[in-house]
């Protein structure tokens, strides 16, 4: 096998860039060298990302080159099956915890396409949602009354219509409520790493200044962020730390948020002839 | 009426008869005709204590005076005639005429891509998509068997596109129709067929398809009827994978009519599309008994099945999806709606869904109910008479199943022969357009 | 696939009813014959037009043949290899609680049903019923006050004569099918309430069916009568011990509504289901109609159908008087080789009657789970409406899950409307559950409880929980 393209990129001199900023500030989530695929699809071919508190990471990418299998992979997904590589959140083997495990200890992926759940109340999966968390910090659970409280608070992040919470989980929600959704989901988890796949998918300008600034405003210090995305349009709302350009499964480039700029004019081409070449040597 | 007498004889009675009349078997449907009458013989008819009958009686049938010998024995002398009506039917257009005695084929030339099927391979497909969609033992197919006579057997070959029209026409006679079609890999079949009764008569169809892989297959089923005359009518497809059906029959006018759709999707991924219509008024009975099956995954079913009954009418549906285990990911869709127009008719509507697969999405749904009041006032709120404001409403809930079918299919069964059912208790007149065009179009 | 798997296991958690009490008990030798009905009906004491009743309805099950319409099969059962009467041996009169047997206490104890003043549930008055008898019926005194009727059937034979004679078998003939024309020949005790006019029972009505003994039958028979303005919300639950031979069960209900009156009649069925081999587990073959005699009349049936080997079940609504109303609301959970073929009747009679069916129905294992009804709306049914709507969640690709809606109009100006849809739990679903955090048994239960939510929105408050706990116990690896 190949070492790990992205360790290949990185030493290259296409690009001048530290990559870190707060050099002392704590590693949440680190991944090594991860495979994964799906039935007999391999789909991940080696990623290296390493996540620090207070940090903002885009993925960038075109369709196809792995970007939301590397969020399913991250959030548990039973579908995906790491072949190699590490995952490590706070010191600990991400990899053998269940979804839920990972969700309770602080890990969110906010979905491309969030499903539908009828017959189940949003405000009751909020409230058991979020209980679960706040049993794994060691808070105490909330009832109805003083979850309602909370979800009453934590719904302007979003300016969402409280009128959502009464209906079936995200049961005939448009596209945009539906990301609100996620959103508030994220508001009431409070996770350390948020791993958002294509939440600027299907938004118009309005809903997407809004769920952008719901996931800046949930971005701090003690937090890092990993925005999934095709466009560099969420990226103009939510200034990335780091840019990583993914393409066959592995993280080609890396770079500030000038990728992304980069990216935008230059189209998806580059990447093409530079993955070839690469392959070809 | 004479009809009481004769039905305490019965259906039994009526079949012995029929089968004492039959001329001796003879003909390329010889040993099937030997096997039929032997099943006949043994099998008990219809009666409404079984459930695939409960709903439809076919007193009516047993009431039938019929002269199996009549279309029977047309044979030779018509065979000069039977020949394609290409003014008439559109361009690239074959227009067969079906009699139930002489050969469809005698004197016609086929197009390209469209061959007889020779005795060997005939010996091989007939009656094997029956056996596939279950029905080969039925009652109205072993009729079929028992007096059919001659048969329309074609292949379409791979990636040709043919149109066909078959026409039919029964006077006071057990006119037996029997077609068996091959679509070879990639061809496409436009079917119109037309089923008229011009007496008390009977008309007995059989039609197997079986579609290759990507075959598609566009069936335009009008059968219009009179109040002394029946219909029984099986059409059996089996699809393979890639294939597509469409299928719109619409019948109305018949004194009791019994269609029943037998699909079998073989491996899945096909898809099928169902659009039936009937009408029935004064004590006229129309039963559809579909019966779709997906014996393998991704396969697709949308079926609408409408009817208007009226006067002491009585219509019948029963609509049954099988999905195997097999079926996984099927997509099957159902929909029954009914028009019950009259305080003395009834609607019998039985969805069947039997699913045995937990990855797929099934869903089906019926209404029955008159017209929607709220529109009636609507429209006469604009002015619109009350009679024409219903028929109005009649006209636009026929016509979402009468618009889906193919432009010479639409010609035979224009809105107005059906609507003829209402307030007489005479059958649908047939445009006399497309009536004539129909009668003369084979003399040539 | 791995989310099938796990639902699968989830789903079969040991029956916790099954245990035997043991208790002498007086049988009488198996077997069915005109003696036989003579002697139940001689051992209870009846007055002749019961035992008329009886054996009228024995000679007709003479001449009928098992139904076999049903998307069932069972073997051929044996009505000479069981036991029609079976009573736990104790004094003749039970004037007060403390004469029960305390087996028997303790077994309703077990049960969740305790019977003794002490712990006896508030607000729900209980008839305790084991095998053919009822040991006790709690608050009786206090219904009494309100003019309200309810004990068992037998005692009501004794004390109430002449509603038995009025109203019994007018419902449900005695010859309507093959299991209520046994029923009604050998029936051997059940629950009898009367509400009269005017009267609104001031707490909930409970019956509560044991089956104990191994070789024995249950024909319970249940009747219910509203009067004029009256009404009343009863509730049935039942258990049995796991056997690995079948026991049949064959109860009749009938409910009688007149003016204004209303029955809210909710069961929660848990009867034991065989083992996931399939063997054991009781046949459940039940006939339960109710009559709107009145104008504006309603009767609301609701069914939790948990247990039984085979279910054959139609609880329906005749519906004769003007604006009569008539629901069915139904979750059937069926799981192993468990068969149930049950659904509703609603039979507009009466103009502008209106009727709701909501059934979901839930198959997991190699099990089967029909629906099965009939709406008809007669001539006379001017402005008649229903609306049905049956949905099926399948569990695994070896359960099978069948709709058979029978729709007969003959009234143009009513309307009828009919949807049905079938799902899974989807892999997707539980994931995004799960990775919110919910423990993946709860996402289950979570959703099974939002499939059948339309249906607990009907149950009374007290039992609302209990079903919801009983699915849990079915699906769910504990309960809290």
């Amino acid at each position: 096998m190949l070492p790990t393209l992205a360790a290949a990129v990185s030493i290259s001199d296409s690009f001048v860039f530290s990559p870190v900023i707060r050099p002392d500030a704590d590693i949440l989530l680190e991944i090594t060298g991860l495979h994964a695929r799906v039935e007999d699809n391999a789909i991940l071919k080696g990623v290296d990302l390493t996540l620090r508190a207070g940090e903002i990471h885009a993925v960038m990418g075109r369709n196809g080159s792995g970007k939301s299998t590397l969020s399913k992979v991250l959030a548990g997904h039973p579908a995906y099956t790491v072949t190699a590589g590490t995952v490590t959140y706070r010191g600990q083997n991400l990899l053998e915890l269940s979804p839920e495990e990972r969700a309770r200890l602080g890990v969110f992926l906010g979905f491309q396409y969030p499903v539908e759940i009828p017959g189940v109340s949003n405000l009751e999966f909020l409230r058991v949602a979020t209980n679960a968390r706040r049993v794994q910090l060691g808070q105490e659970e909330l009832d109805t009354f003083a979850f309602e409280d909370l979800v009453r608070e934590r719904i302007k992040v979003v300016q969402m219509d409280p009128a959502f919470l009464d209906r079936s989980v995200n049961e005939g929600f448009s596209g945009g409520e539906k990301k609100r959704n996620e959103i508030l989901q994220m508001a009431l988890l409070e996770p350390l790493v948020a791993i958002l796949d294509e939440t600027d998918s299907g938004l118009d300008i309005d809903a997407l200044r809004i769920v952008a600034a719901g996931v800046s405003q949930l971005a701090t210090a003690d937090t890092a962020t990993l925005l999934i995305t095709h466009y560099q349009r969420l990226l103009e709302a939510i200034t990335p730390d780091f840019v990583h350009v993914m393409a066959a499964g592995r993280i080609l480039r890396m770079g500030g948020r000038e990728l992304a700029l980069e990216l935008e004019e230059r189209g998806y081409d580059w990447v093409d002839q530079e993955l070839a070449a690469l392959e070809l040597g | 009426m004479g009809i009481s007498t004769v039905s305490a004889k019965g259906l039994a009675g009526w079949t012995s008869d029929l089968l004492a009349r039959l001329p001796a078997p003879s003909g390329p449907l010889a040993a099937v005709q030997r096997r039929g009458r032997e099943a006949l013989a043994a099998l008990q008819g219809p009666s409404r204590r079984q459930e695939a009958w409960r709903f439809t009686d076919l007193a009516l049938l047993a009431g039938l005076d019929l002269n199996p010998s009549a279309a029977l024995s047309r044979g030779a002398a018509t065979d000069g005639l039977a020949r394609q009506g290409t003014s008439q039917s559109g361009p690239g257009t074959l227009r067969l005429k079906l009699d139930g005695g002489s050969d469809p084929l005698a004197g016609v030339v086929l197009p390209a891509g469209v061959s007889p099927l020779s005795e060997s391979e005939l010996a091989l497909a007939l009656g094997h998509t029956l056996a596939a969609t279950g029905c080969e033992q039925h009652w109205p197919v072993e009729l079929n068997h028992a007096s059919a006579s001659q048969l329309l057997a074609l292949r379409v070959a791979s990636r040709s596109q043919v149109s066909l029209e078959l026409v039919s026409d029964a006077a006071s006679e057990l006119q037996p129709l029997r077609v068996l079609l091959i679509l070879e890999e990639k061809a496409q079949l436009q079917l119109c067929q037309r089923l008229t009764a011009t007496g008390a008569g009977l008309t007995s169809l059989v039609l197997e398809a079986h579609l290759g892989r990507g075959a598609r297959l566009e069936h335009a089923l009008v059968a219009l009827g009179q109040v002394d005359a029946a219909l029984l009518a099986h059409l059996a497809l089996e699809q393979e994978p890639e294939s597509h059906v469409s299928l719109v029959a619409v019948s109305a006018g018949w004194g009791v009519s019994r269609l029943e759709p037998r699909i079998e999707q073989v491996d899945g991924s096909a898809t099928t599309t169902l659009r039936g219509l009937q009408v029935v008024a004064g004590d006229q009975i129309a039963d559809t008994h579909s019966h779709m099956a997906f014996g393998g995954p991704e396969g697709q079913l949308d079926q609408l099945h409408k009817a208007v009954a009226d006067g002491r009418g009585r219509s019948v549906f029963n609509g049954a999806v099988r999905v195997s285990r097999a079926a996984q990911r099927t997509n099957a869709a159902q929909l029954s709606r009914s028009l019950l127009l009259s305080d003395r008719a009834r609607i019998d509507t039985k969805p069947e869904l039997e699913i045995v697969a937990d990855d797929v999405r099934c869903a089906h749904g019926a209404t029955v109910s008159c017209l929607q009041q709220d529109e009636l006032f609507y429209l006469q709120s604009r002015g619109i008479a009350a009679d024409q404001a219903s028929a109005l409403l009649k006209r636009a809930f026929c016509e979402e199943v009468l618009r889906e079918l193919p432009a010479p299919a639409r010609r035979w069964c224009p809105f107005e022969s059906l609507l003829a059912t209402h307030g007489s208790d005479r059958g649908p007149a047939i445009a006399v357009e497309s009536g004539r065009e129909g009668l003369e179009g084979e003399g040539g | 696939m791995t989310t099938a798997a796990s639902v699968g296991d989830l789903v079969s958690q040991p029956y916790k009813y099954g245990f035997v009490t043991d208790i002498e008990t007086e049988k009488i030798a198996k077997g069915l014959s005109e003696d036989v009905v003579r002697l139940i009906s001689s051992k209870k004491d009846e007055p002749a037009f019961l035992l008329d009743f009886r054996l009228r309805a024995y000679r007709q099950w003479l001449q009928m043949e098992t139904p076999d319409w049903a998307a069932l099969g069972y073997p051929t059962i044996d009505f000479q290899n069981i036991i029609y009467y079976a009573a736990p041996k104790q004094r003749d009169k039970k004037a007060s609680l403390d004469e029960v047997d305390p087996k028997l206490l303790e077994t309703f104890d077990k049960l969740g049903i305790p019977l003794s003043e002490q712990k006896r549930l508030t607000n729900v008055a209980v008839d305790a019923v084991f095998d053919s008898v009822s040991i006790a019926t709690t608050y009786k005194e206090k219904l009494a006050e309100h003019g309200v009727i309810f004990c068992s059937i037998s005692e009501a034979v004794k004390e109430h004569p002449e509603l038995i004679e009025r109203y019994l078998g007018t419902v449900v003939p005695s010859n309507d099918n093959y299991y209520s024309a046994l029923n009604s020949a050998v029936f051997s005790d059940g629950s009898f309430v009367f509400i009269p006019k005017g009267v609104e029972c001031p707490m909930e009505l409970s019956t509560y069916f044991r089956i104990n003994s191994g070789d024995t039958g249950q024909f319970e028979r249940t009747l219910i009568v509203a009067e004029e303005g009256a009404s009343v919300s009863y509730l049935e639950g039942c258990t049995a011990p796991m056997f690995d031979t079948n026991q049949l069960h064959a109860a009749v209900v009938e409910l009688v509504v007149l003016d204004d009156a209303s029955i809210k009649y909710s069961t929660v069925q848990n009867w034991y289901a065989g083992d996931e081999h399939g063997v054991g587990g009781i046949y459940n073959f039940v006939t339960k109609r109710g009559h709107c005699r009145g104008d504006r009349s309603k009767i609301s049936w609701t069914q939790v159908e948990t247990g039984s080997a085979i279910t054959w079940k139609y609880p329906s609504c005749v519906l004769q008087g003007a604006d009569s109303v008539g629901e069915f609301y139904s979750v059937a959970l069926t799981n192993n080789y468990q068969q149930a073929d049950t659904g509703s009747k609603m039979v507009h009679v009466g103009p502008r009657t209106r009727s709701t069916i909501v059934s979901k129905g839930i198959s997991a294992g190699h099990s089967a789970n029909s629906y099965r009804g009939l709406v008809q709306i007669g001539p006379k049914a001017v402005g008649a409406r229903n609306y049905s709507q049956c949905d099926s969640m399948l569990i695994g690709d070896q359960a099978a899950a069948n709709t058979y809606p029978y729709i007969r109009s003959q009234q143009p100006l009513a309307s009828v409307e009919h949807e049905a849809s079938t799902c899974r739990m989807s892999e997707d679903q539980l994931f995004y559950l799960q990775s919110r955090g919910i423990a993946f048994e709860e996402a289950v239960s979570m959703m099974v409880s939002g499939f059948c939510r339309d249906v607990f929105n009907q149950l009374p408050m007290e039992f609302a929980a209990e079903a919801d706990k009983l699915l849990a116990l079915k699906l769910e690896g504990s309960v809290g």
